[in-house]
């Protein structure tokens, strides 16, 4: 009765008659979790079911996710959300594994590096093991496989590499014969993340052409224009860039200068938050009125809303009573009474006393 | 109300906002398993409580369904919902304990009761004219206002109000004062007396109609059993509100106290203005820890069940700028609220002979 209710309206009505909550299913999450954790309907459950070790500071976590999960396309992302030291954690990763194995065996991978600093990939590294339980959201993004006749270009750098696993593999089980070639920058040897898999597509794809460009030492090495020379017939290429800022501008920028035009470029990244700055305020964009504004002191979020014209909800204006909490969906903001910076992603944060701090988008 | 040099206030901003601080630098793991906890609890009573009243014909399991449900909603009130829409666990994320989107258990709407309380209320503590909590403008606790033969019968509006709390708080948003001296119009509440009949109307529907009719044969059974369960929570809040603000020396302001108040003013007229019982943690537990009404009105989004950690703390900022911390037993707190609703019943010189002669 439970899975029925989402889809039932009547049902629905009467679990929010019953339950006063809009997700009445929800009610007994709290009971049913004890018995079994992937009976939880308040978001879809996944299960960690193994844990592999790719390089120093990569894992592959294999997730088992409710089978009411939507599925996915080869190179889309997902948003994760775990639960660390009593506080839900969202962040967005790209899939490394393919749509074929999901609908074989059940499982996707994520693949995932360890980011110096960061919360929630250390978090993982460290804590998570197999049989615990996350929350998987529905797959996102338009960085798709090309048509079957279209010869493709890859450009990866580091853990970008992991939405073209996805779609190398998805290619290479399909019948075509246009060509593919990926070109893929790491620091070195040893951090090479899914080697295994891109010599094995290799070995048994005779389409695809496999250029890993690996530096000796901590500098990085750099895309240049022999290396797009080097390839056939580039300008009929679709092209793809994932990985850091700098190599996918820079890739830009050379195809561009090689006659690709922005077009035939497609590109994703989930690039780790930058070194938070010095100087206070920052540029909001109050997403569901649609309007942004520029700060450039430590006015509260409420104060710049009011000074946009917009009226949210407020109370005490000091802190107290949470009428004016609302949905930070990205940035950071600082906490004018303690001072403490917030984290990046989605939360509810008090406008009152919410300085932001950078780009920050709020859902008002 | 006792009065602090802008030095002393300065102090016991400090004071307080360290204790504050401290608290909130720890929040995690602890707390958030803390009120899962609750809120499993507050489920199996929940569930127990609606499976065994159909069986209530027989009379332990009737008693036993009456306590289960009842205190699943006093659970659900006072631990979990209040303290929930005070945005005491949104620093968790978890849209089930979201203090914007909470709704409880109860016949007010959270949104009016987010109005009601957590602004108007927390904001304006026990400031005559600007809290309406105090008294919900039908009781007369304090010669702030001015005695009329009405007030003589106060003691049955007490009753009356307690007996059906949750109505009274589901109207409290109404104004129905300031309706009878034509200050605003019915039209004027039109949205929020839509929301209320929604949810008034959910709520009876819920215990009054669907589950007695779902188990048809034993209907009077389970409708008699509701209604307990729902008399329960409303005589047990409203006591436990009662004991927070009207005790004997809870004290009280006027407008002109809280005009361009700083934070350290505030602090003082929340630790003055209210007052907490002692008892065990299932005393504690059940108030929703209301029983620390003091810390609560010091730090309303600090998770509750912090309050008693902290309350020695608290006690000894208290001791160190000589105010007085309002505490006692649960039945030596609730004699004086009793006797401030029997005392202002009466008028002013009569009052005032009576306790000369006590004196």
């Amino acid at each position: 009765m439970r899975s029925l209710m989402p889809q039932t309206p009547s049902l629905h009505w009467l679990g929010k008659q019953l339950f006063n909550r809009d997700d009445p299913a929800g009610f007994f999450d709290p009971l049913l979790e004890q018995l079994n954790p992937m009976w939880i309907r308040q978001y879809t459950p996944a299960r960690v079911e193994a844990v592999v070790t790719e390089t120093a500071d990569t894992k592959t976590f294999v997730l088992r996710p409710a089978s009411r999960w939507t599925g996915f396309e080869a190179g889309q992302h997902v948003t994760l959300g775990l639960e660390i030291n009593g506080v839900r954690r969202h962040r967005t990763f790209s899939l490394s594994s393919t749509p074929a194995q999901w609908s074989r065996s059940g499982t996707v991978t994520l693949t995932i590096k360890r980011l110096p600093g960061g919360l929630v990939t250390n978090w993982m590294h460290d804590e998570l093991a197999a049989g615990d339980i996350l929350s998987l959201g529905n797959a996102f993004g338009d960085f798709r496989v090309p048509a079957d006749d279209e010869p493709a270009l890859y450009i990866a750098g580091g853990s970008g590499i992991t939405p073209i696993l996805s779609q190398l593999e998805t290619l290479a089980s399909r019948e075509r014969s246009a060509p593919v070639t990926l070109l893929y920058f790491v620091r070195s040897q040893a951090d090479i993340i899914g080697a295994e898999r891109l010599y094995t597509l290799r070995q048994r794809w005779p389409e695809f052409a496999l250029t890993i460009v690996t530096g000796d030492g901590p500098q990085p090495v750099h895309l240049d224009d022999s290396h797009l020379m080097a390839i056939p017939g580039l300008a009929q290429r679709r092209c793809y860039l994932c990985g850091p800022g700098g190599l996918m501008t820079l890739a830009q920028t050379l195809l561009n200068a090689r006659g690709v035009d922005d077009e035939r470029i497609e590109q994703t990244f989930f690039a780790p938050p930058t070194v938070a700055i010095d100087s206070q305020g920052g540029r909001v964009h109050f997403s569901k009125s649609d309007v942004r504004i520029q700060s450039t002191d430590d006015t509260a979020l409420l104060d710049l809303a009011e000074s946009a014209r917009l009226s949210p909800r407020h109370g005490c204006r000091m802190g107290i009573c949470h009428q004016c909490s609302c949905r930070k969906t990205s940035g950071t903001v600082v906490n004018r009474l303690t001072g403490q910076p917030s984290g990046p992603g989605e939360e509810t944060i008090q406008l009152c006393i919410s300085v932001p701090r950078g780009e920050v988008e709020i859902q008002l | 109300m006792k009065q602090l040099t802008t030095e002393q206030l300065q102090g016991l901003e400090q004071d307080l906002d360290a204790i504050r601080n401290d608290v909130l630098a720890d929040l995690g793991e602890r707390d958030a398993r803390y009120i899962r906890r609750i809120v499993r609890l507050h489920r199996t009573l929940e569930v127990g409580g609606r499976v065994m009243m159909p069986f209530g014909f027989i009379p332990p399991v009737f008693a036993a369904a009456v306590a289960a449900l009842g205190l699943s909603k006093i659970i659900e009130n006072m631990e979990i919902g209040h303290n929930v829409m005070h945005g005491q666990y949104d620093w968790m994320n978890d849209p089930a304990l979201n203090s914007q989107t909470y709704e409880w258990d109860t016949v007010c709407t959270g949104d009016s009761w987010r109005r009601t309380h957590n602004y108007e209320h927390h904001t304006y503590t026990n400031v005559i004219g600007k809290d309406r909590d105090y008294g919900y403008a039908l009781l007369r606790l304090s010669d702030d206002v001015s005695w009329k033969p009405a007030h003589s019968l106060q003691f049955i509006n007490y009753i009356l109000l307690s007996v059906f709390f949750q109505w009274g708080v589901g109207l409290h948003e109404l104004e129905s004062e300031r309706l009878r001296r034509g200050e605003i119009t019915l039209a004027d509440k039109r949205q929020f007396l839509k929301a209320f009949l929604r949810k008034g109307g959910r709520q009876a529907f819920k215990d009054y109609l669907f589950f007695p009719l779902i188990t048809l044969p034993v209907a009077p059974i389970v409708l008699a059993g509701n209604i307990g369960a729902n008399l329960m929570r409303n005589l047990w809040s409203s006591t436990v509100i009662f004991c927070g603000h009207f005790t004997q020396d809870a004290e009280t302001f006027h407008e002109q106290d809280c005009e361009n108040e700083t934070r350290g003013q505030w602090y003082l007229r929340q630790l003055t203005g209210s007052s907490n019982f002692t008892g065990s943690r299932w005393v504690h537990l059940l108030s929703g820890h209301l029983s620390y009404q003091i810390e609560h009105h010091v730090f309303p989004d600090l998770p509750a069940h912090r309050y008693r950690e902290i309350a020695p703390r608290v006690q000894a900022v208290c001791e160190r700028y000589g105010l007085h911390y309002n505490t006692g037993s649960f039945g030596k707190q609730y004699s004086t609220v009793l006797k401030r609703i029997a005392r202002f019943s009466l008028p002013d010189s009569l009052r005032l002979r009576l306790s000369a002669r006590a004196a």
